[in-house]
């Protein structure tokens, strides 16, 4: 029993990783061994896809823009979304505008994002922001505000008011308080929720596909995507690309792994 | 007792404190509504207009809600993604309860599998679709090329419109199913451990047990993670824009992928507001009536 417990999980293990390894292997080849030599693994190991995808196809441009759009748009909704997660969670507001308010937010989260990319292309189209980072990190941080608020006001509900009324007595106003006691006790919870905000975020598509058509303003995902389109299939580069934009990702991962599975399934289950 | 009050007195709301919790609200509040509510009204508006070429040339009301209903297309990209979510929605929940239970009671190399299986739901859904041609190609692909070490020909799952439709569920299924086994074994790792041990006493079979006791107990969870895995792969669109972009033909042509064709191809944007619009309901109703049935199930309970 024991041992057929190890072999599935070790053939899960295999699924999950066979397929990344395959366009691992992909892009150390070259184009002529790609096509024709069908081999396995790379027999003579290049870093010529690499190499061209930078120099030939504005990669550099589109992971700067992908990780600059990120920190912004995640940093800022951050903020706005924990001060109103704490607003909801520590007052009663008249008409329970507050919970209102929680659950309006929440019924924006089920709400697919699709379905507001035609009005949001030509919102953005007239206001001139098509081809800017302004336009998608406007954007990007309100759907993360509406996931912030969700996480944040359940990770303060989880705090004693009592913890902040002692400190008030003790004579801290209520901003030294927040500072002091919720936000340390809050902390792994917003760690939890800013790694969930940056993995969407950096993986977005539909909106930069739709909103940006200069390498300037591109993010990773659409460039990557774009490599398809042109000509016949180049696979070194598409692998390359792919390498490329699962690397920062995969890396952010492993340096947040004890905060992860709890953020990435918080997220769901919450 | 002085202090206490006036303490009290500041955390519900006296002076400047009265505003606080509007000023703390007030910038979310106006991102969101300004962001997301307002284009939604603004795409219901749209929805009223008939487009040609990108501009507006005609009021059509409601029109086009019913042109869409009775649009071959649509409804054969509806029932095309009615497919898919139930296809992979199952397989992920059987293959995820069952490495979940596996893995409730602890392996030595269960954090580095627990790593392992993170990797392909968070790395990028276009890099995911990347992944799969390269894997699918008939003239590159990984199936090629193993059937080439055998003395086999060129296999191309894509070239078919039955082995492209399996072949992006097979990419669904290795994406998310990671997730659901997340839920799943958090949700195992918290049951109770006393009808398992007396069951373990009464000398009920492995089978029997879980019949009895895990099954039922874990119903509440496992319906959580099939609404929020069903939602979400209702509109799958950056896998399938990268893997095939709905061919061959219409094999794979999600409700997704026709709606964005149809908005920035044939750029019949009153058109395509009005399908999305409506896509956007059907999801809002099944999520309304999954949390309904979670709701029911945890009173149950």
């Amino acid at each position: 029993m024991k041992a057929l417990r190890t072999i599935a999980l070790v053939a899960a293990a295999i699924v999950a990783l066979v397929p990344l390894l395959w366009m691992v292997a992909t892009s150390l080849k070259s184009n002529q061994e790609i096509t024709q030599a069908g081999t396995l693994y790379p027999h003579a190991p290049t870093l010529e896809n690499y190499r061209n995808l930078f120099s030939d196809h504005d990669y550099g441009s589109y992971l700067t823009n992908s990780i600059g759009i990120t920190a912004i748009s995640v940093l800022v909704s951050l903020v706005l979304g924990t001060l109103a997660a704490y607003a909801i969670a520590r007052y009663r507001l008249p008409l329970q505008a507050q919970r209102h308010i929680g659950v309006g937010l929440l019924t924006l989260r089920i709400l697919p994002p699709i379905v507001i990319i035609v009005p949001a292309f030509l919102i953005v189209e007239r206001l001139h922001l098509l081809n800017t980072w302004i336009g998608l990190i406007v954007i990007y941080t309100a759907f993360n505000v509406s996931f912030v608020v969700w996480m944040m006001e359940s990770f303060f509900r989880e705090i004693p008011v009592d913890l902040e009324e002692a400190a008030m007595v003790d004579g801290d106003s209520r901003f030294t308080a927040f500072r002091r006691i919720v936000l340390p006790l809050a902390g792994p919870g917003l760690v939890a929720t800013a790694i969930f905000a940056v993995i969407v975020t950096y993986n977005e598509f539909l909106f930069a596909l739709v909103l940006t058509s200069t390498p300037s303003s591109q993010t990773m995902p659409v460039g990557a995507a774009t490599l398809i389109g042109r000509i016949d299939i180049d696979w070194g580069a598409m692998s390359a690309a792919g390498v490329i934009g699962a690397v920062p990702i995969i890396v952010f991962a492993l340096l947040v792994q004890r905060h992860l599975v709890r953020g990435l399934t918080m997220g769901a289950v919450k | 007792m002085a202090a206490q009050r006036t303490a009290r007195a500041r955390l519900q709301g006296a002076g400047f404190d009265r505003f606080l919790p509007y000023l703390l609200l007030a910038p979310a509040v106006l991102l969101v509504l300004a962001v997301v509510v307002y284009p939604l009204v603004y795409g219901v508006q749209t929805s009223t207009k008939f487009y040609r070429f990108g501009t507006a040339i005609s009021d059509v009301g409601f029109a086009q809600y019913r042109q869409a209903w009775n649009d071959p297309l649509f409804r054969g990209a509806l029932w095309t993604t009615l497919k898919f979510v139930t296809a992979a929605v199952a397989i992920e929940t059987t293959l995820g309860l069952g490495l979940a239970l596996l893995c409730v009671r602890e392996l030595p190399f269960i954090r580095t599998l627990r790593m392992v299986l993170i990797v392909p739901m968070v790395i990028t859904p276009v890099v995911v679709g990347i992944v799969f041609r390269l894997i699918y190609a008939s003239d590159v692909g990984l199936f090629t090329s193993l059937s080439g070490l055998v003395g086999g020909g060129s296999i191309g799952i894509l070239d078919n419109e039955r082995g492209a439709f399996w072949g992006l569920v097979f990419l669904d299924v290795w994406e998310w199913t990671p997730l659901i086994f997340l839920i799943l074994l958090a949700g195992l790792q918290s049951l109770p451990q006393e009808p398992f041990e007396a069951a373990r006493v009464d000398g009920a079979g492995t089978w029997r047990t879980f019949v009895d006791h895990t099954l039922p107990m874990l119903t509440p969870v496992l319906v959580v993670a099939i609404v929020l895995r069903s939602i979400d792969a209702f509109t799958t669109f950056d896998q399938v824009y990268v893997l095939t972009h709905g061919g061959p033909g219409t094999a794979t042509q999600l409700i997704s992928i026709y709606g964005y064709d149809t908005f920035f191809r044939f750029q019949q944007y009153g058109y395509a507001a009005a399908m999305l619009l409506m896509v956007a309901l059907i999801v809002l109703a099944c999520a309304f009536l999954g949390i309904r049935l979670i709701r029911r199930q945890a009173a149950t309970a």
